[in-house]
Formats: structure tokens, C-alpha cells, sequence
């Protein structure tokens, strides 16, 4: 069973399994954030803004669009 | 002469281990064909021998995601290339070194000699993280070093490393072993294209359309091999990615020795700084903060720069022969070159302030915390450091938009910045001002004409993020939008990274900006002093006679000879030529004059309005005010910088693009003059409009 990061609420993390989007993809495991990585929500901003996520102990912005096709279990910490 | 280049991810601390290795031995140019700085300097080896550093742009991966990062593959692929490097220092963060090994590896298969620097030594000490350099040296088969930017440790010992990396055989056994269509593709490119090294010919195939040293007919050749044996160039870039990750997390697992994971200083800084409702409160309230110190600590060298100056034309006024020659210079040279010193304190102080936000990592807050808002206006959360640096200068601002991904964005953020108020707008700004506005305290505590200041700041901002929004319904784009940006651990800045940059900045308008400043006061004086002989000539009995007419005083008398005589001259025809066209606006011939040269840059106007007035020696704002505030005219007595005027000319210079640097830097940044045009017009349409429902309103 896996979700997107858009579902995961601040402060919850997950594993990421898998990406949805090739292309969004490529950007991302350029960046070393890759399937396997933890993934946790830090802060969400306000409007469906950006994602603040802590990917492996790097913090690292992204935009909804790309938050939502970062698929992650759901491991509650 | 060897070429060495510092390559490794952003946020790495390149440039401060750069500082350490070159000093102030540096040249600062651009790669070419693009914008993206190119930083160079000497370094003397222990062996006596002088080699080159050459600072790439900071990358995460030969898959480039920015125009910047795109500079370190086009120059990696192609060993042609004038800056392709004979060896490379690697720097990498010893705090987060899993991400920093990607782009290593990849450097390591295109065969060049490395040498690993674990930098942030001094950092990693203290969360108790311990490198076994040894093994990873030996995983590597390249030296590793410890070193600290900051402190300036090992640095010795990381230079002792490169006659030894220069003179070692070449590597070619690859760390990823490409799987079968890989293998297939970068043989026959190999083949075709004459290339020796196996992971540059892969690199070749996959980046084929953008790499700027192909030819069209390799293009084609690889194009077609690509084709032939099915090769899907994304997926097999995140195969590859994934497993170099595979193969070098292990290695690091075993030697890097880490603490758990806790709540760091930064996370609970950012639970402040990136609060969902204090967080855009508090980026306001550190803006008002840098503007404020701006005025506050630059008012005190700017006296002295304007007092020096006055005493040196009073010097060379009584020490030179009286003539054309000792004129030229006190009020051609000397005027031009304090009117452009003046300004170094402003925009040093305001770069002093801007970099510290970059350098302790708040910046790239700020675009997280705007880039919902920023994309309402078309623009990206990237674009709040243009914007901001703008209230410098348009021209590091715009340079600055190279990190935006998406060229639409990129555009919008381009094309409005410069409505930003510029600190060469202060000046105009302060002459001005004191016509509309009285030097009143409201509510105790602010000043009116402060706040007036405020205010034109906020036109600007207001009139930027509208033409963006305007902007974004007429640009159309296929490509998609994207923001994907690492926030830097807070950091206390590297003093030194702060003092290069300020240095760099200055100088780099002191002599750019500066040689236009100077070359137009030079040419300006020329115009207002000469003239047709005969009409000049003819200016000066009339106004002697009007003088004898009405009984003036000898200085009220002189003063009409002098506004006559200028009336009479090159610059006056000028002047007169266009003033049909700005009247409407309330401007009479003088401040045509003044629009015109301050086209070159706007700072002239200072300049030009104290030799019009006084042919003066002056360049103080208040002495200028004072002139024209008496500036009357001389036939009829009225008077003619009114409220309406001034407020007129404000709005004109709040939003018109009067800066041939500016237009210059955005040819280059969007490669065609098409641009530069639109904005240039655009923001002339503005400024007319804006100025002409402005003085309708007061007069």
C-alpha cells in the first residue's frame, strides 16, 4: 500500500517506493532522493504551497505537483 | 599552464575553500555562450609550479536540472573545451556525504584525476561525525582530505595532493558498469565520434540535442544510434542514478561514523522561520530592517565622500590656471567621478546585508515561503532573490535568475525586476521629494518624507508583480513549471565569502556602471557649455540687457547670463527639441536634458541637474534642492519645480528603464534584443502614463 507525500500530514514520515511521474523523477534522483529514502513532512505551506520535506537528513523544497507523485508507505513515528 | 577545477554540489562550501586556495588572486568572467559566472585564479604549487583553479558552477549530477549546473557537463563532455580541466578538486560536504558522491562518481568515470576534499571538517567535529578517509580513499582509488573553509584547516595539505593527482595514470575502470543497451549505445558513439572514454560517449547520448559542441550531423549520428537500439534516455538516467547509490552507499555506510539523528539548531530555527503565519511577517519585518540600516549606516560616508570631493574641485579651482581645461576637470571629471563614489557605501552595505541572508541560508526560506504567491504572478519562489536584490541593482538580480529552471519564469522575472527601485533611484529619489512632501514627524515616530520614501518602494514593487501577472496571460509556455531546492543548515557566515562578494559587486559597478557615469557627465559638460557661437553670443547681451532693465543684483545677474548662455547651447536645443513631447508631463527643457542623460544611467540625473543649475561643482542632494527650489523663471518669476513637477518626475523615475547596463545584461541573459526592447518600452509606456495622470492630478 503506498500514498503520496501529499497525504502524509506534518510532522509524519514514510518510506518512498516508488515515483509516478518519469520525468519528475529524473529531477529528484538527481538530488539523491531516491526509492528506499525516509521521508518526512516538516511544514506545509499554507494555499497547497510548497513541501518542506527531510529527505535522508537533507531538507529540500518542493512544489505540490512534485510532492504528489512521491509515493511513500506510511510509517507513523 | 595545468587547469584545475573545483567542482561539487551546491551548498558544498566551494566557494569559501575556493577563497582559501586563491586569496584575492581572482578574475571573475563568464563561461561562454552563457551568463553563468566563471571564477578563476592562480595557485602556486609546493613544487614551484603556478596552476589555474577554475570554480565550476555547484551541480548535484551531470544530469542537469538549471542553466548553471547545465556550464559543468557542456564543458565535462567535450575535452576541447577552454576550460576543460586537467584534474579536479571535489569538494564535498563531510555532513551529508551521501548526497554529495553522485556527481563524484560520475566525475571519477569520465576518467579525470580527483582528489576528494571532505570539507565542513570543523562542523562534522562537532556532531561528532568521524570519516575513515582511508577506506574511501581506497573505494575511490583517488587522495581524500579533511579540510574546513571556514577555519582554513588541512588546506596545505589538500594543495599537496595536486602535483601527485596531475602526474598519476588515468583511470579507466568504471565504478557503473552500464547495462546492455547502454553498452550497445556508447560503442557505436564511440566509434562514430572518435571518443576514448566510455561514460562521456553515454553522456553524449543522452544529453545529444542540448550539448552546444556537437554538430549537426553528430547529432544526427547519435540521434539515429539512439533510435536503433530502443534507448529511453530517463529511465536509464534514474537506473543509472540508482545504481550509483547502490554501489557507493555501502562504502559509505561502513565509513562515516554518524550520530543518531536529533532536532538540530536548524529545525528548530526553521519551526520559527518557516511558521505558516509569522514566517512571511518576520521576512517583512528583516526587508525593513536591511533597508532601514541601508540609510541609516550609509548617510555618514556619503557626507564625507560629497565633502571630499567638494574640497578637492575647490583645490584644483585655486591651484589651476583658470580655463577650459581646470573647468573640464572640476566640473566635467571630478563631478562624474563623486557622482558615482557616492554610491559605494549604499550599495556595498546593501550587499554586505544581502549576502549574509544568502550566506546563513535564509534566502532560500524566503523562496519557500513565496513561491505559492510568486506563482499567482507567473514568477517562481526563486524569484524573491532577484526581486530583493533588485532594491541594489537590476543587473546582479537579473544574473541572479539563472537558478530558475523554467524559462517562462525566468522571462517574467527578468522583465519586471528592474521596476524594483535600484539604489541609483535614491539619489533622484532624495533630490525630489522635498518638493512634494514636508520634513514632518506624524505620530511621533516617522518621518513624512520617510515614508514617502516607502511609498515609491512600493509603487515599484506593486507595479512589478502587476506586469508580471500581465505578463504571464500573454507569454504562453508548453514547459512544465517545476521547484525543487535544498535549504542549507543555518550557518553563521564565512566572513570571508562575505567580504569577496562585496569586493566583487562594488568594484563591478565602480567600473561598469561607473566608466558610463563618468563618460556621460564628461560629454553633458561639453553640451551645456557650448554652443553656436552666435547664439550664444546673442544670449548673453540679451540677458545682460534684461539684467540693466529690471536693475538686478550682480549674482541675480549672473544667474540669468548662466541659464541664458545654457539655453543657448548644444544641450539646450536638446532640450528644447524634445520638450514638446514631455510638457504634458510637466517637464520644461532642463529636465528634458536630464532625461536624456540619465537614460545612460540614473544616477546622471543628480549630476546633470548640478551642472544645469549651478555648472556647478556640487553633488550634495540638499544643495540641489535648495537650487531648485529658487529656480524661477526668469522673465515671468514663477516658479517652476512644483509639487505637481516633482511628483511627476518621481513617478517617471520610479518606473522607466534608464539603464544602458541593465538593457545590455538582459540581451545577453535572453539572447536576442527582442526582449530588452519589449521591457524598455513597456516601462516607458508606464512611466509616460503614470506621470502624465500624475501631474493632471496635482497641477
Amino acid at each position: 500500500m503506498s500514498n503520496s507525500v501529499t497525504q502524509l500530514k506534518e510532522g509524519h514520515s514514510g518510506r518512498i517506493t516508488h515515483f509516478t511521474d518519469d520525468r519528475i523523477a529524473g529531477k529528484l534522483t538527481a538530488m539523491g532522493i531516491l526509492p528506499g529514502s525516509r521521508v518526512r513532512v516538516v511544514r506545509i505551506a499554507p494555499f497547497k504551497g510548497g513541501y518542506y520535506l527531510k529527505v535522508d537528513g537533507m531538507s529540500i523544497v518542493v512544489r505540490n505537483d512534485e510532492a504528489s507523485s512521491i509515493m511513500t508507505t506510511t510509517e507513523v513515528d | 599552464m595545468h587547469k584545475i577545477a573545483l567542482a561539487g554540489n551546491p551548498n558544498s562550501g566551494k566557494s569559501s575553500i575556493f577563497n582559501q586556495l586563491t586569496g584575492l588572486r581572482q578574475k571573475v568572467a563568464n563561461f561562454p555562450g552563457v551568463t553563468v559566472e566563471k571564477k578563476s585564479g592562480k595557485l602556486l604549487m609546493p613544487d614551484g609550479e603556478e596552476v589555474v583553479l577554475v570554480d565550476f558552477p555547484g551541480a548535484y549530477s551531470l544530469y542537469p536540472n538549471a542553466e548553471d549546473e547545465r556550464v559543468v557537463l557542456n564543458v565535462l563532455a567535450n575535452p576541447a573545451d577552454g576550460n576543460f580541466p586537467d584534474a579536479i578538486i571535489y569538494i564535498a560536504d563531510l555532513t551529508s556525504l551521501d548526497k554529495h558522491f553522485l556527481l563524484l562518481t560520475q566525475i571519477k568515470d569520465l576518467g579525470l584525476p580527483c582528489v576528494l576534499a571532505l570539507n565542513m571538517a570543523d562542523t562534522a567535529e562537532k556532531e561528532g561525525i568521524v570519516a575513515d578517509t582511508a577506506r574511501l580513499a581506497a573505494f575511490l582509488q583517488m587522495p581524500v582530505v579533511t579540510v574546513s573553509g571556514r577555519t582554513g584547516a588541512n588546506i596545505e595539505a589538500l594543495k599537496q595532493t595536486i602535483p601527485a593527482i596531475l602526474r598519476s595514470e588515468k583511470n579507466t575502470t568504471l565504478l557503473y558498469q552500464p547495462g546492455v543497451v547502454e553498452q550497445a549505445v556508447l560503442r557505436q558513439v564511440q566509434q562514430k565520434l572518435g571518443i576514448e572514454n566510455p561514460y562521456r560517449a553515454l553522456l553524449v547520448a543522452h544529453h545529444v540535442d542540448k550539448l552546444p559542441h556537437l554538430s549537426a550531423q553528430e547529432k544526427a549520428t547519435v540521434a539515429k544510434i539512439c533510435e536503433a537500439e530502443g534507448f529511453q534516455g530517463l529511465r536509464l538516467q534514474i537506473a543509472e542514478t540508482m545504481r550509483r547509490y547502490q554501489i557507493f552507499t555501502p562504502v559509505l555506510q561502513a565509513a562515516i561514523q554518524k550520530k543518531a539523528e536529533t532536532s538540530t539548531f536548524s529545525d528548530q530555527l526553521d519551526a520559527v522561520l518557516t511558521h505558516r503565519i509569522f514566517a512571511s511577517v518576520i521576512f517583512f519585518g528583516v526587508m525593513f530592517l536591511v533597508f532601514q540600516a541601508m540609510f541609516a549606516w550609509a548617510a555618514y560616508p556619503m557626507d564625507w565622500i560629497e565633502a571630499g570631493f567638494g574640497l578637492l574641485a575647490e583645490l584644483l579651482k585655486s591651484s589651476l590656471p583658470a580655463g577650459w581645461f581646470t573647468n573640464l576637470l572640476t566640473e566635467g571629471v571630478l563631478s562624474g567621478l563623486g557622482g558615482i563614489v557616492v554610491f559605494v557605501p549604499q550599495i556595498a552595505i546593501l550587499f554586505l546585508l544581502i549576502t549574509i541572508l544568502e550566506e546563513v541560508g535564509y534566502m532560500a526560506r524566503a523562496v519557500f515561503i513565496f513561491d505559492k504567491l510568486m506563482q499567482q504572478f507567473g514568477l517562481n519562489g526563486r524569484s524573491v532573490v532577484a526581486l530583493v536584490s533588485g532594491g541594489a541593482c537590476a543587473i546582479p538580480a537579473i544574473m541572479s535568475t539563472r537558478t530558475i529552471g523554467n524559462w517562462k519564469e525566468r522571462l517574467i522575472t527578468i522583465l519586471v525586476t528592474p521596476l524594483i527601485s535600484c539604489s541609483a533611484r535614491i539619489p533622484v529619489y532624495t533630490v525630489l521629494i522635498g518638493f512634494v512632501v514636508p520634513s514632518e514627524q506624524v505620530f511621533g515616530v516617522f518621518n513624512l518624507q520617510g515614508l514617502a520614501f516607502m511609498g515609491l518602494y512600493l509603487m515599484g514593487i506593486v507595479a512589478a508583480l502587476g506586469s508580471a501577472w500581465v505578463f504571464k496571460k500573454i507569454l504562453k509556455s508548453g514547459e512544465p513549471s517545476w521547484l525543487m531546492m535544498q535549504l542549507p543548515p543555518y550557518r553563521l557566515p564565512v566572513w570571508r565569502n562575505v567580504w569577496q562578494t562585496i569586493w566583487e559587486k562594488t568594484s563591478a559597478f565602480v567600473l561598469g556602471a561607473g566608466k558610463v557615469i563618468l563618460i556621460a557627465s564628461v560629454i553633458l559638460w561639453g553640451l551645456a557649455t557650448y554652443g553656436p557661437s552666435a547664439k550664444m553670443e546673442a544670449a548673453k547681451l540679451e540677458a545682460t540687457g534684461i539684467a540693466e532693465q529690471k536693475n538686478l543684483s550682480p549674482t541675480d545677474s549672473a544667474d540669468l547670463v548662466a541659464s541664458y548662455k545654457i539655453e543657448a547651447s548644444f544641450a539646450g536645443h536638446l532640450g528644447k527639441f524634445i520638450e514638446p513631447v514631455i510638457r504634458p508631463l510637466g517637464f520644461d527643457w532642463k529636465i528634458g536634458i536630464a532625461l536624456i542623460t540619465s537614460f545612460a544611467a540614473r544616477e546622471v540625473f543628480v549630476a546633470t541637474m548640478a551642472t544645469i543649475y549651478s555648472i556647478g561643482s556640487t553633488d550634495d542632494e540638499a544643495t540641489i534642492h535648495d537650487r531648485l527650489s529658487k529656480a524661477r523663471n526668469p522673465v515671468t518669476g514663477v516658479k517652476i519645480y512644483t509639487a505637481a513637477t516633482a511628483a511627476s518626475l518621481l513617478v517617471f523615475y520610479v518606473f522607466a528603464l534608464q539603464c544602458m547596463s541593465t538593457l545590455a545584461v538582459v540581451r545577453r541573459e535572453t539572447g536576442s534584443w527582442k526582449w530588452p526592447l519589449v521591457q524598455f518600452s513597456f516601462m516607458g509606456l508606464m512611466a509616460y502614463l503614470g506621470s502624465w495622470v500624475t501631474f493632471l492630478l496635482l497641477s
